[in-house]
C-alpha cells in the first residue's frame, strides 16, 4: 500500500509542475512572444508595457479560463463515469454538451442574452439545456425500473445528433448570427475575458469541491447501485447531487467556452492507466490533467495556422476520437481475453 | 414471517416469484407498498441509510467492476457506514478490513485487482466486505448461482460458519432446492408474490409442497449425509412413443436401469410380478407402467400370477432381467415356460451369473435352461436392447401375415 502512495504523490508533484509549466508556456507564446522573466516581472512588479496589456489583458484570461474549464470538464467526466460504471460516459456523449450549446443558441437567437447580476443569461440557458438533455437522455434509458447502460450510451449519442442538427437548423435560419453560433458548436475560448474567468471560477471551483467531498461515495458506487444501498450511502440523492453539479459544470463551460469535446472522457482515463480507480485520486488528479491538457490544446490551436486560430473544440476532438476508438477497442480485447 | 438470530434462512421459488424483491424490501432497497419490515421493533423506514447498513449486508449473486480497484479497497468499502467523512479510515478500519480477509480466506489476494478474479474469488472478496461491514443480518441473493460445485460449497459453508461463530443470521435465495436443504435452518416457500409454506427443511422440502411451488413432480428422500430432505427430479422428457409394448419381468432393482432407458426410448413398458415396495416396483410407478404386483415375502399368488400373464401376452415382446430368484418369485420363470408364451419374443439379459442369483438349489437353472432352448428366446445386453426389439417385433408382425 505505501509504495502505491508514494507513487500517487509523484504523479500529484508531476501533475502540478506540469500545469504550471504549461500555464507559463501558455502564457509567453502567441503572436508575440512574452519570455518568462518578463512574464514573472510584469506578474510581481506590473508594468505598463504593451506586452504587458497583452498578457494580463488578453493572454492570462485566456490560459487561465482554460485551465478552469478543462479542469471541470475532466472531473465532470470522471465522475459521470464513476456513477454510470461505464467508461465511455462524459457530458459530450450523454447529449450535455450539446444540450448546454443548444440553450446558449435559442437565448442568442432569440435575443435574450441580457445580463443579470452580471451574468449572462446565456450561460443560463446553457445551464438549463444541460440538465433538461440530460434528464431526458436519463428517462429514455430508464425503463422498468432497470437502467441499461448501452441504452443510456445509444440515447445520449442519439440526442446529442438530434441536437446538433436543431442547431445547424437555427443556423441556417438566423445567418446573421452564424458567427457567433459557430463559436458555441465548435467551442473556442477567444472571447475570454477577465469577468469571464471570473463568473466560470464561481461556479466551477465550488462545484469541483462538491465532487471531490463525494468521491469515496464514487467508489463504492462503482461497485453498483445495490451494493451502495446496501454499504449505507442513498443513492438516490447522491446521484441527484452529483449529476446536477455536473450539469452546473458542463453549464458554466459551455456558455464560456462551447463544447469541448472528449476532454472528460481522455483525461480520466489516462489517470486511471496510471494510478487505479480510485476516485480519491482520479477525481483531481484528472482535473489537474484536464487544465494541463486544454492550455496545451487552446495554446496549440492559437499556433498552429497563425494568424488564424483552430478553435480549442476542434482541437480537442482531433486528439480525443482517435483516443475514444483506441479506448473501445481496448475495451472490447479486455471482455474477449 | 419471523427472522431470529444465528440462523439460516433460505427463501426459494420459482423464477419471478418474488424471492429477490423480498430480499430488498428486508435490506429497504424497496418500500413494500403494504406492511412493514421492523428490526428490533422499529420500522426500516425510519432507521437512516448508514444506521441499516451497520445491521444488514448484502451480497449479490454477482459484482462486475468495469473500472480497476484492488481487493483490499473492496472490502475496506465494508468500513463506510462507520466512517467518519472527514477523517477517513482509522487504523481500527484497516484491522477489521485484515480480519475479514484472513476469515474470508482472501489475504493473499489483497493486491491483485477486483476485475482479473475468478467468479467464486470475488464472491468470497464480497463476503469479506459485509464480514467487514460487522452486520448481525446478511442477506444474499443466489450468492452461488453462477459458480461451480467446488465454490458453492466453499461459499456455503463460510456463510454457515459466520452464522454460528457470530450468531449472523443469513438470508438467502437460493435456486437449488438440495443445497437449501442442506444449509437452511429454515425454508421459505414463495410463489406469485406470496409466502406459500415455512418451515424445517423436512416441514417445507416434500414432494407436495414442491409440486405446489415448482409444480414439478420430485421424488424427496432423505441424504445419506446430513439427514436433510434430498429431492431428485424426475427426469421425464416427453419422448414420441413407438407403440410397441414391452413386458419387463425384473426385481430387486435388477429392472430398473432397463425400465429408465426403454422408457426414454419411447416404448410402452409393464412388469410384473413385482413387490409391492420394491425398487422396480417404485421406478415402475414413476413411469405410470402397468404392474403385475404382489405384497412383500408372501410368493405369487394366482392372482398376481395371472395378471402378469394378462399383461406378458398384450405385449409385442418380453425382457427377463438379471433378477435374483427365490421360491417367492419362481413363478415368473414359470410363465415364460407356458405354452401361451410360445412365439412371443423373449429376450434374456444373459451375464452368466444365473447360477450366482439361484437361491432354490437348483430349480430356477433348470427353468432358465429349459427356457433358453426355446426358439423364441434371444440372448442380448442392455445396450443393444433397443435394436434387437424392433427387429424381432418387425419380424415377428411379418411371419404373423
Amino acid at each position: 500500500m505505501g509504495k502505491v502512495k508514494n507513487r500517487n504523490w509523484l504523479v500529484l508533484v508531476f501533475l502540478i509542475a506540469s500545469l504550471v509549466l504549461s500555464l507559463i508556456f501558455a502564457a509567453s507564446t502567441g503572436a508575440v512572444k512574452i519570455s518568462t522573466t518578463e512574464i514573472i516581472e510584469i506578474l510581481t512588479k506590473g508594468a505598463d508595457t504593451v506586452n504587458a496589456s497583452i498578457l494580463m489583458d488578453i493572454r492570462l484570461p485566456r490560459v487561465l479560463l482554460a485551465a478552469v474549464l478543462g479542469a471541470g470538464l475532466a472531473a465532470v467526466g470522471g465522475v459521470m463515469q464513476a456513477i454510470f460504471k461505464n467508461p465511455l460516459v462524459d457530458s459530450y456523449t450523454l447529449g450535455m454538451s450539446s444540450g448546454a450549446a443548444l440553450g446558449a443558441v435559442i437565448s442568442i437567437i432569440t435575443g435574450l442574452n441580457a445580463r443579470i447580476f452580471g451574468m449572462e443569461t446565456t450561460g443560463i440557458f446553457a445551464f438549463m439545456g444541460a440538465v433538461l438533455t440530460l434528464f431526458f437522455v436519463y428517462s429514455l434509458a430508464y425503463t422498468r425500473n432497470r437502467m441499461s447502460i448501452n441504452s443510456l450510451l445509444l440515447a445520449g449519442v442519439a440526442v446529442s445528433y438530434f441536437l446538433a442538427s436543431v442547431i445547424s437548423f437555427l443556423m441556417m435560419l438566423n445567418h446573421d448570427k452564424i458567427e457567433h453560433i459557430v463559436f458555441w458548436t465548435m467551442g473556442s475560448l477567444s472571447m475570454a475575458t477577465w469577468n469571464e474567468l471570473f463568473i466560470s471560477a464561481v461556479i466551477i471551483i465550488p462545484s469541483l469541491a462538491v465532487l471531490m467531498y463525494y468521491t469515496r461515495e464514487l467508489n463504492i458506487l462503482m461497485m453498483g447501485e445495490d451494493a451502495a444501498h446496501h454499504l449505507g450511502i442513498n443513492t438516490f440523492a447522491l446521484k441527484n447531487v452529483l449529476l446536477i453539479t455536473c450539469a452546473l459544470v458542463v453549464g458554466s463551460v459551455v456558455s464560456t467556452g462551447g463544447t469541448i469535446a472528449f476532454l472528460g472522457l481522455v483525461a480520466p482515463h489516462i489517470i486511471r492507466l496510471i494510478i487505479g480507480s480510485d476516485n480519491k485520486s482520479v477525481i483531481p488528479y484528472s482535473a489537474l490533467l484536464g487544465s494541463i491538457l486544454l492550455v496545451l490544446a487552446d495554446t496549440a490551436g492559437r499556433m498552429l495556422i497563425q494568424p488564424a486560430e483552430i478553435p480549442v473544440g476542434v482541437m480537442t476532438s482531433i486528439m480525443g476520437g482517435p483516443f475514444f476508438i483506441f479506448l473501445l477497442r481496448s475495451q472490447k480485447a479486455g471482455r474477449q481475453g | 414471517m419471523n427472522i431470529g438470530k444465528g440462523c439460516f434462512f433460505c427463501i426459494v421459488g420459482p423464477n419471478g416469484s418474488g424471492k429477490s424483491t423480498l430480499l430488498r424490501v428486508i435490506s429497504a432497497a424497496l418500500k413494500p407498498q403494504e406492511g412493514d419490515v421492523c428490526f428490533d421493533g422499529r420500522s426500516i423506514n425510519d432507521i437512516k441509510h448508514r444506521s441499516i447498513a451497520r445491521m444488514v449486508s448484502f451480497v449479490p449473486q454477482n459484482t462486475s467492476l468495469e473500472f480497476d480497484f484492488k481487493v483490499s479497497d473492496v472490502v475496506l468499502m465494508g468500513r463506510y457506514p462507520y466512517i467518519n467523512k472527514l477523517k477517513g479510515e482509522t487504523g481500527k478500519d484497516f484491522e477489521i478490513a485484515e480480519k475479514a480477509m484472513e476469515y474470508t480466506n482472501t489475504t493473499h489476494l489483497k493486491d491483485r485487482s477486483f476485475m482479473e478474479l475468478s467468479g467464486g474469488e470475488r464472491q468470497r472478496v464480497i463476503l469479506a466486505q459485509a464480514f467487514a461491514q460487522d452486520t448481525d443480518i446478511l442477506i444474499l441473493d443466489e450468492p452461488v448461482s453462477h459458480l461451480d460445485l467446488q465454490h458453492q460449497v466453499e461459499i456455503l459453508n463460510l456463510i454457515k460458519k459466520m452464522c454460528v461463530d457470530r450468531k449472523l443470521t443469513a438470508i438467502a435465495v437460493l435456486h437449488d432446492l438440495n443445497l437449501a436443504s442442506a444449509y437452511g435452518d429454515y425454508i421459505v416457500m414463495m410463489k406469485a408474490g406470496m409466502i406459500m409454506r415455512q418451515g424445517t427443511p423436512f416441514e417445507t422440502l416434500t414432494a407436495a409442497g414442491i409440486k405446489e411451488i415448482f409444480d414439478t413432480d420430485v421424488y424427496v428422500s432423505v441424504s445419506p449425509v446430513g439427514n436433510k430432505p434430498y429431492i431428485y427430479a424426475l427426469t421425464k422428457p416427453n419422448i414420441d412413443k413407438m407403440g410397441i409394448r414391452v413386458h419387463v419381468i425384473c426385481g430387486g432393482g435388477s429392472g430398473s436401469d432397463i425400465i429408465s432407458r426403454l422408457c426414454s426410448e419411447g416404448f410402452d413398458l409393464s412388469s410384473g410380478v413385482l413387490a409391492i415396495g420394491d425398487l422396480d416396483w417404485k421406478i415402475s410407478k414413476e413411469n405410470n407402467m402397468q404392474i403385475a404386483e404382489e405384497v412383500p415375502f408372501v410368493g405369487i399368488s394366482g392372482e398376481a400370477y395371472a395378471r402378469n400373464k394378462e399383461l406378458a401376452m398384450a405385449a409385442d415382446a418380453i425382457v427377463l432381467t438379471g433378477l435374483y430368484l427365490g421360491k417367492s418369485n419362481l413363478k415368473n420363470l414359470e410363465l415364460l415356460l407356458e405354452k401361451d408364451m410360445e412365439g412371443k419374443p423373449l429376450f434374456i439379459l444373459e451375464d452368466d451369473s444365473f447360477a450366482a442369483r439361484d437361491y432354490t438349489n437348483g430349480t430356477a437353472c433348470r427353468l432358465y435352461e429349459r427356457i433358453k432352448s426355446r426358439n423364441n428366446s434371444i440372448l442380448t445386453d442392455s445396450k443393444a436392447l433397443k435394436e434387437e426389439i424392433i427387429k424381432a417385433v418387425e419380424t415377428h408382425g411379418e411371419s404373423k401375415e
